[in-house]
């Protein structure tokens, strides 16, 4: 014992100012990588200077509960009629104590609105807002090693003051610096998300990641109840094949053969080597009863390689009987 | 004993054979339309063998909620409501995903450091730093 304890002269003298040393550079160093967005100039100049979404209603989070809280408020302002108490049980997960991202999603599509993920941009949250959108952003208010992940609504911005305006925790309206929004919120890799009725789309959305929340929400809710989704993906992107094409399948769900058919004929015209519109072109004028028009669209579909090929060989083979 | 296994095992076979058959047939619908999501999945380069495992991914993420305490007459809407994408993801990595609570379960040397990086701006833990 002894032994141990005389091989330790005292060297531990001066280990409390280089400790102090270590922690200012450790902290200056975290400074440095904190600064304040800087917005670019066409952003700035296109937004309204001050947005306060100012009929957004406010519900405090109790215990753990900022996610239910946060989705409360921004599906109420988007028209439907839900609590906290309805919204716990279908996104609060009691042994995470807490609500994980791809169910606050799922919660959205339950409720029968469209949750669209939006690019993790400054520019892009204010533009949202700027459209009248209320956004609901995830951040990490903690440091990395000891997270404390939390939901808040995104309301409105100040661009002359630099301050966010946010439904947080228990605190409506709080104002919190760009700053200090965006160090938390980068800890989040800037997740963030609008949820809107079928029919309108988020103002910054490209197109593929207005597909892909689309075609999610009606794998859940049908066709019909994404149709007026898809009118207004087709009407915002119309050189977009794809977005036609899922028109036209709403279309035909919803029993309008005419509108898919003129809806698929334009998924073709976008993009010719676009083998399931003209599959489905084809199919839709046989049902329309226009017989040389789908063996037509048939035979365009049958001579494009790929995963369709051998299933619209076999619909030509049959109308060709 | 034995003779029992003899007459349980083929049927066993047989009930997992079928079981497994509904997902492997639903790609390609004979003679209908292609729908908008095995399209856009088509478009992604995605394999029937990575939608066979997103279907699987499903069963998963039920099982998890419900350890996790979700209340089982709830789980099912819950899995329904998750895209292909997003379910896979649940099964992957449920327990480590960041779960928005905001409590602070850290120790009290964490608070000190935490109070330092809320007065410069860089955390937001205690309100009453602003």
């Amino acid at each position: 014992m002894i032994d141990c304890l005389s091989g330790q002269p005292t060297s531990n003298r001066n280990a409390r100012p280089a400790g102090v040393l270590a922690l200012v550079l450790l902290l200056l160093l975290l400074a440095g990588c904190a600064t304040t967005p800087r917005l670019d100039d066409a952003t700035r100049s296109a937004i309204a200077p001050r947005v306060l979404i100012d009929d957004m209603p406010f519900h405090g989070q109790r215990d753990y509960q900022c996610g239910p809280a946060s989705l409360t408020m921004v599906l109420q302002h988007d028209g439907v009629a839900t609590d906290v108490d309805t919204l716990i049980p279908q996104v609060f997960t009691p042994g995470r104590e807490g609500s994980v991202q791809p169910e606050m999603l799922a919660t959205v599509r339950r409720n029968g609105r469209i949750p669209f993920v939006i690019e993790g941009r400054f520019e892009t949250l204010l533009s949202e807002l700027d459209a009248g959108h209320p956004v609901v952003v995830m951040q990490n208010l903690s440091l990395p090693a000891w997270p404390l992940w939390h939901y808040a609504v995104a309301i409105g911005y100040d661009l002359q003051e630099e301050t966010l305006i946010l439904h947080s925790g228990m605190e409506a309206g709080r104002k919190e610096s760009f700053k200090r929004f965006d160090a938390t919120w980068a800890r989040s890799d800037r997740w963030a998300f609008v949820a809107l009725p079928p029919g309108e789309l988020p103002a910054t959305i490209g197109a593929e990641a207005a597909l892909q929340a689309i075609g999610d929400f009606e794998g859940v809710q049908g066709s019909e109840a994404a149709l007026p989704a898809w009118e207004a993906l087709a009407a915002r992107y119309p050189h977009n094949a794809m977005a036609h094409f899922g028109l036209g399948n709403a279309r035909h769900a919803a029993g309008d053969l005419e509108g898919a058919i003129s809806a698929f004929g334009n998924a073709a015209a976008a993009n010719e080597s676009l083998a399931p519109a003209w599959l489905n072109l084809g199919l839709a004028l046989e049902a329309a009863g226009r017989r040389a028009e789908a063996l037509e669209a048939l035979t365009r579909a049958a001579a494009l390689p790929g995963r369709w090929q051998s299933h619209s060989r076999e619909a030509l083979e049959r109308l060709s009987e | 004993m034995k003779k029992l296994y003899h007459y349980l095992s083929p049927l066993l076979i047989l009930a997992l054979m079928l079981g497994s058959l509904p997902v492997v047939a639903a790609p390609a619908p004979a003679g209908g339309m292609i729908t908008t999501q095995e399209a856009l999945a088509a478009e992604r380069s995605q394999s029937d063998r990575e939608r066979i495992h997103a279907v699987l991914a499903r069963d998963d993420v039920r099982e998890q909620l419900v350890a996790q305490g979700v209340d089982p007459a709830e789980v099912e809407a819950r899995v329904a409501a998750l895209s292909d994408a997003e379910a896979a993801q649940m099964a992957e990595r449920l327990d480590q995903m960041p779960a928005g609570a905001s409590v602070v379960g850290a120790l009290f040397a964490v608070f000190v450091i935490l109070l330092v990086t809320d007065i410069l701006g860089l955390t937001n833990v205690y309100p009453f730093t602003r």
